[in-house]
Protein backbone atom coordinates (compact mmCIF):
# COMPACT_ATOMS: atom_id res chain seq x y z
CA UNK A 1 0.00 0.00 0.00
CA UNK A 2 2.97 2.10 1.41
CA UNK A 3 5.27 1.15 -1.92
CA UNK A 4 1.70 2.37 -4.43
CA UNK A 5 1.50 6.02 -2.67
CA UNK A 6 5.16 6.25 -3.81
CA UNK A 7 4.58 5.23 -6.90
CA UNK A 8 2.17 7.82 -7.50
CA UNK A 9 3.51 10.24 -5.69
CA UNK A 10 6.33 9.38 -8.44
CA UNK A 11 4.46 9.40 -11.25
CA UNK A 12 3.02 13.31 -10.22
CA UNK A 13 6.09 14.04 -10.21
CA UNK A 14 7.03 13.00 -13.70
CA UNK A 15 3.51 13.78 -15.18
CA UNK A 16 4.21 17.75 -14.21
CA UNK A 17 7.58 17.78 -15.14
CA UNK A 18 6.73 16.22 -18.62
CA UNK A 19 7.31 19.07 -21.64
CA UNK A 20 9.17 21.22 -19.65
CA UNK A 21 11.14 23.13 -22.04
CA UNK A 22 15.47 22.49 -21.43
CA UNK A 23 18.06 24.20 -22.50
CA UNK A 24 20.31 27.17 -21.92
CA UNK A 25 19.19 29.29 -19.20
CA UNK A 26 17.87 33.21 -19.36
CA UNK A 27 21.21 34.54 -17.60
CA UNK A 28 23.25 32.23 -20.04
CA UNK A 29 21.55 33.15 -23.30
CA UNK A 30 20.91 37.26 -22.70
CA UNK A 31 24.05 38.71 -23.17
CA UNK A 32 24.33 36.44 -26.14
CA UNK A 33 21.51 37.69 -27.30
CA UNK A 34 21.87 40.76 -30.49
CA UNK A 35 19.60 43.67 -29.53
CA UNK A 36 16.41 44.54 -31.88
CA UNK A 37 17.02 46.48 -34.97
CA UNK A 38 16.69 49.71 -34.43
CA UNK A 39 13.03 50.14 -35.85
CA UNK A 40 11.94 46.85 -33.76
CA UNK A 41 10.81 46.31 -30.36
CA UNK A 42 11.42 42.95 -29.08
CA UNK A 43 8.17 40.72 -26.80
CA UNK A 44 10.15 38.20 -24.54
CA UNK A 45 7.36 35.35 -23.58
CA UNK A 46 7.57 33.49 -20.42
CA UNK A 47 6.11 30.54 -18.27
CA UNK A 48 7.46 30.37 -14.87
CA UNK A 49 5.13 27.77 -13.59
CA UNK A 50 5.53 23.92 -14.53
CA UNK A 51 1.87 23.38 -12.93
CA UNK A 52 -0.93 22.05 -15.12
CA UNK A 53 1.91 21.26 -17.70
CA UNK A 54 0.15 19.16 -19.94
CA UNK A 55 -1.57 22.22 -20.61
CA UNK A 56 0.39 24.09 -23.65
CA UNK A 57 -2.03 25.99 -25.74
CA UNK A 58 -0.22 27.87 -28.97
CA UNK A 59 0.33 31.69 -28.14
CA UNK A 60 -0.72 34.01 -30.79
CA UNK A 61 0.61 37.44 -31.70
CA UNK A 62 -2.44 39.30 -33.59
CA UNK A 63 -3.81 36.35 -34.41
CA UNK A 64 -0.41 34.71 -35.52
CA UNK A 65 1.36 31.41 -33.64
CA UNK A 66 4.10 32.49 -32.21
CA UNK A 67 4.67 29.72 -30.34
CA UNK A 68 3.16 27.76 -27.26
CA UNK A 69 2.86 28.28 -23.56
CA UNK A 70 5.86 25.62 -22.73
CA UNK A 71 6.72 25.59 -18.85
CA UNK A 72 10.24 26.63 -17.24
CA UNK A 73 10.85 28.58 -20.90
CA UNK A 74 10.99 31.71 -22.92
CA UNK A 75 11.12 32.92 -26.21
CA UNK A 76 11.29 36.02 -28.16
CA UNK A 77 10.23 37.82 -31.06
CA UNK A 78 10.77 41.51 -32.75
CA UNK A 79 7.98 43.11 -34.28
CA UNK A 80 7.36 46.94 -35.67
CA UNK A 81 6.07 49.55 -33.39
CA UNK A 82 3.04 49.47 -32.65
CA UNK A 83 -0.44 47.78 -31.55
CA UNK A 84 -0.55 44.13 -29.84
CA UNK A 85 -2.80 41.66 -28.65
CA UNK A 86 -1.99 38.41 -27.17
CA UNK A 87 -3.82 35.64 -27.18
CA UNK A 88 -3.46 31.58 -25.74
CA UNK A 89 -6.72 29.31 -26.66
CA UNK A 90 -7.77 27.67 -23.63
CA UNK A 91 -10.93 26.97 -22.28
CA UNK A 92 -11.64 30.32 -21.81
CA UNK A 93 -9.47 32.92 -23.64
CA UNK A 94 -7.91 35.92 -21.95
CA UNK A 95 -6.47 38.48 -24.53
CA UNK A 96 -4.08 41.06 -23.20
CA UNK A 97 -3.00 44.13 -25.39
CA UNK A 98 -0.67 46.38 -25.18
CA UNK A 99 1.90 49.19 -27.20
CA UNK A 100 5.22 48.10 -28.62
CA UNK A 101 7.91 51.10 -29.26
CA UNK A 102 10.83 50.83 -30.70
CA UNK A 103 14.03 49.27 -28.90
CA UNK A 104 11.56 48.62 -26.64
CA UNK A 105 10.94 45.12 -24.66
CA UNK A 106 8.09 43.94 -23.52
CA UNK A 107 7.75 41.35 -21.13
CA UNK A 108 4.73 38.50 -21.35
CA UNK A 109 4.31 36.21 -18.42
CA UNK A 110 2.28 33.15 -19.33
CA UNK A 111 0.10 32.43 -15.93
CA UNK A 112 -1.63 29.32 -15.29
CA UNK A 113 -5.15 29.41 -13.72
CA UNK A 114 -6.80 26.55 -12.95
CA UNK A 115 -10.63 26.19 -14.87
CA UNK A 116 -13.73 24.37 -14.50
CA UNK A 117 -12.27 21.27 -16.10
CA UNK A 118 -8.73 22.42 -17.20
CA UNK A 119 -6.42 25.15 -16.64
CA UNK A 120 -6.27 28.15 -18.57
CA UNK A 121 -3.27 30.26 -19.35
CA UNK A 122 -3.57 33.98 -19.14
CA UNK A 123 -1.15 36.49 -20.42
CA UNK A 124 0.16 39.27 -18.32
CA UNK A 125 2.71 42.51 -18.87
CA UNK A 126 4.80 42.64 -16.58
CA UNK A 127 7.61 44.76 -15.22
CA UNK A 128 11.32 44.31 -16.58
CA UNK A 129 12.22 43.72 -12.67
CA UNK A 130 10.17 41.25 -11.85
CA UNK A 131 10.37 39.28 -14.95
CA UNK A 132 14.01 39.23 -15.29
CA UNK A 133 13.80 37.58 -11.73
CA UNK A 134 11.49 35.02 -12.90
CA UNK A 135 13.19 34.94 -16.12
CA UNK A 136 16.98 33.83 -15.02
CA UNK A 137 16.24 30.16 -14.09
CA UNK A 138 14.40 29.30 -17.21
CA UNK A 139 15.28 27.88 -20.61
CA UNK A 140 15.36 29.02 -23.90
CA UNK A 141 13.49 28.24 -26.83
CA UNK A 142 15.43 29.14 -29.47
CA UNK A 143 12.69 27.82 -31.93
CA UNK A 144 9.26 27.95 -30.39
CA UNK A 145 7.13 27.00 -33.64
CA UNK A 146 8.96 24.04 -33.68
CA UNK B 1 -20.15 16.92 8.02
CA UNK B 2 -19.60 15.45 4.69
CA UNK B 3 -22.31 17.30 2.78
CA UNK B 4 -20.46 20.73 3.93
CA UNK B 5 -16.98 19.51 2.30
CA UNK B 6 -19.56 18.77 -0.55
CA UNK B 7 -21.27 22.34 -0.34
CA UNK B 8 -18.17 23.68 -0.09
CA UNK B 9 -16.26 21.67 -3.24
CA UNK B 10 -18.95 23.10 -5.06
CA UNK B 11 -18.60 26.32 -3.99
CA UNK B 12 -15.07 26.11 -4.47
CA UNK B 13 -15.32 24.70 -8.24
CA UNK B 14 -18.04 27.42 -9.12
CA UNK B 15 -15.91 30.21 -7.52
CA UNK B 16 -12.85 29.24 -10.09
CA UNK B 17 -15.10 28.77 -13.18
CA UNK B 18 -16.29 32.29 -12.63
CA UNK B 19 -13.02 33.96 -11.87
CA UNK B 20 -12.78 33.16 -16.02
CA UNK B 21 -16.13 35.16 -16.65
CA UNK B 22 -15.54 38.48 -15.28
CA UNK B 23 -17.06 40.82 -17.21
CA UNK B 24 -15.20 43.43 -19.50
CA UNK B 25 -14.11 46.54 -18.06
CA UNK B 26 -16.64 49.14 -18.64
CA UNK B 27 -14.67 51.78 -21.26
CA UNK B 28 -16.05 54.36 -23.80
CA UNK B 29 -13.61 55.87 -26.86
CA UNK B 30 -12.16 58.99 -26.20
CA UNK B 31 -9.35 60.88 -28.21
CA UNK B 32 -6.14 62.41 -26.32
CA UNK B 33 -4.37 65.48 -27.43
CA UNK B 34 -1.02 64.42 -26.81
CA UNK B 35 1.14 67.02 -24.82
CA UNK B 36 3.28 69.30 -26.56
CA UNK B 37 5.82 70.87 -24.58
CA UNK B 38 9.39 68.99 -23.63
CA UNK B 39 10.20 68.04 -21.35
CA UNK B 40 7.14 66.90 -20.19
CA UNK B 41 5.49 66.89 -16.87
CA UNK B 42 5.96 63.99 -14.07
CA UNK B 43 4.63 63.39 -10.96
CA UNK B 44 6.08 60.63 -8.21
CA UNK B 45 3.82 59.01 -6.16
CA UNK B 46 4.27 59.12 -2.46
CA UNK B 47 2.52 57.17 -0.79
CA UNK B 48 1.25 53.59 -1.85
CA UNK B 49 -2.95 53.75 -3.35
CA UNK B 50 -4.83 51.15 -4.00
CA UNK B 51 -7.00 51.40 -7.34
CA UNK B 52 -10.20 49.16 -8.50
CA UNK B 53 -9.39 48.85 -12.55
CA UNK B 54 -12.37 46.46 -13.40
CA UNK B 55 -14.80 44.00 -11.94
CA UNK B 56 -13.03 42.49 -9.19
CA UNK B 57 -9.73 43.66 -9.79
CA UNK B 58 -7.44 45.79 -8.12
CA UNK B 59 -3.88 47.28 -8.57
CA UNK B 60 -1.62 49.00 -6.28
CA UNK B 61 -0.14 52.50 -7.65
CA UNK B 62 3.37 51.63 -5.93
CA UNK B 63 4.85 55.00 -3.62
CA UNK B 64 8.31 55.83 -5.22
CA UNK B 65 6.58 55.34 -8.97
CA UNK B 66 6.56 58.15 -11.88
CA UNK B 67 4.50 58.72 -14.36
CA UNK B 68 4.54 60.99 -16.90
CA UNK B 69 2.22 63.36 -18.26
CA UNK B 70 1.45 62.34 -21.84
CA UNK B 71 -1.39 64.37 -22.90
CA UNK B 72 -5.49 65.27 -22.11
CA UNK B 73 -8.47 63.69 -22.62
CA UNK B 74 -11.81 65.14 -21.53
CA UNK B 75 -11.35 63.61 -18.46
CA UNK B 76 -8.53 64.53 -17.14
CA UNK B 77 -4.63 64.61 -17.62
CA UNK B 78 -3.15 60.97 -19.04
CA UNK B 79 -0.27 59.73 -17.28
CA UNK B 80 1.93 56.44 -18.86
CA UNK B 81 4.48 54.86 -15.99
CA UNK B 82 7.72 55.23 -16.74
CA UNK B 83 9.98 52.02 -16.08
CA UNK B 84 6.92 50.22 -14.93
CA UNK B 85 3.41 48.90 -16.71
CA UNK B 86 0.11 49.31 -15.73
CA UNK B 87 -2.91 47.47 -16.89
CA UNK B 88 -6.57 47.14 -15.55
CA UNK B 89 -8.58 44.08 -16.05
CA UNK B 90 -12.06 42.38 -16.70
CA UNK B 91 -12.74 39.63 -19.43
CA UNK B 92 -9.58 40.66 -21.25
CA UNK B 93 -6.39 42.73 -19.77
CA UNK B 94 -5.48 46.13 -21.19
CA UNK B 95 -2.35 48.24 -20.63
CA UNK B 96 -3.65 51.49 -19.44
CA UNK B 97 -2.37 54.79 -18.16
CA UNK B 98 -3.26 56.72 -15.32
CA UNK B 99 -6.41 59.70 -15.57
CA UNK B 100 -5.78 61.92 -13.07
CA UNK B 101 -7.96 65.25 -12.30
CA UNK B 102 -5.55 67.01 -9.95
CA UNK B 103 -4.78 64.51 -7.85
CA UNK B 104 -8.31 62.33 -8.33
CA UNK B 105 -7.56 58.90 -9.86
CA UNK B 106 -10.41 59.71 -12.60
CA UNK B 107 -9.87 57.01 -15.27
CA UNK B 108 -7.48 55.33 -17.23
CA UNK B 109 -6.41 55.58 -20.51
CA UNK B 110 -6.28 52.59 -22.84
CA UNK B 111 -3.75 53.12 -25.48
CA UNK B 112 -4.07 50.41 -27.77
CA UNK B 113 -8.52 50.86 -27.78
CA UNK B 114 -8.11 54.57 -27.43
CA UNK B 115 -10.42 54.15 -25.13
CA UNK B 116 -11.25 55.95 -21.28
CA UNK B 117 -12.36 53.75 -18.92
CA UNK B 118 -13.62 55.00 -15.56
CA UNK B 119 -12.84 54.11 -12.40
CA UNK B 120 -14.89 51.24 -11.11
CA UNK B 121 -17.11 52.14 -7.85
CA UNK B 122 -18.30 55.12 -6.00
CA UNK B 123 -15.53 55.35 -3.70
CA UNK B 124 -13.18 58.02 -4.51
CA UNK B 125 -9.14 58.00 -4.63
CA UNK B 126 -6.46 60.49 -4.47
CA UNK B 127 -2.99 59.87 -4.92
CA UNK B 128 -0.85 61.80 -2.80
CA UNK B 129 2.00 63.50 -5.38
CA UNK B 130 5.00 65.45 -5.72
CA UNK B 131 5.20 67.06 -9.18
CA UNK B 132 8.24 67.42 -10.77
CA UNK B 133 9.58 70.38 -13.00
CA UNK B 134 8.83 70.32 -16.32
Amino acid sequence: MRMSRVLFAAFLVVLAFTGCASGPKYAEVRPTLASPAPSQGRIIFYRPSALGAAVQPDIKLNGQKVGTAKPHGFYFVDRAPGNYEVTAATETEKKLTFTLEPRQERFVRLKIQMGLMVGRIVPELVDRSEAESELKDLAYIPDPLK
Amino acid sequence: MRSVARWALVVAVVSVGLAGCAPEVTRRPTQMTAVTEQPAGTIEVMHDASVRVGPGYTRTIPHGSLWTSIGRVTEGEVFKPVDRVFTVEGTHVHEAYLVLDGNRVVGFYLPVERAFAPMEGRAETRLSIQRRQR
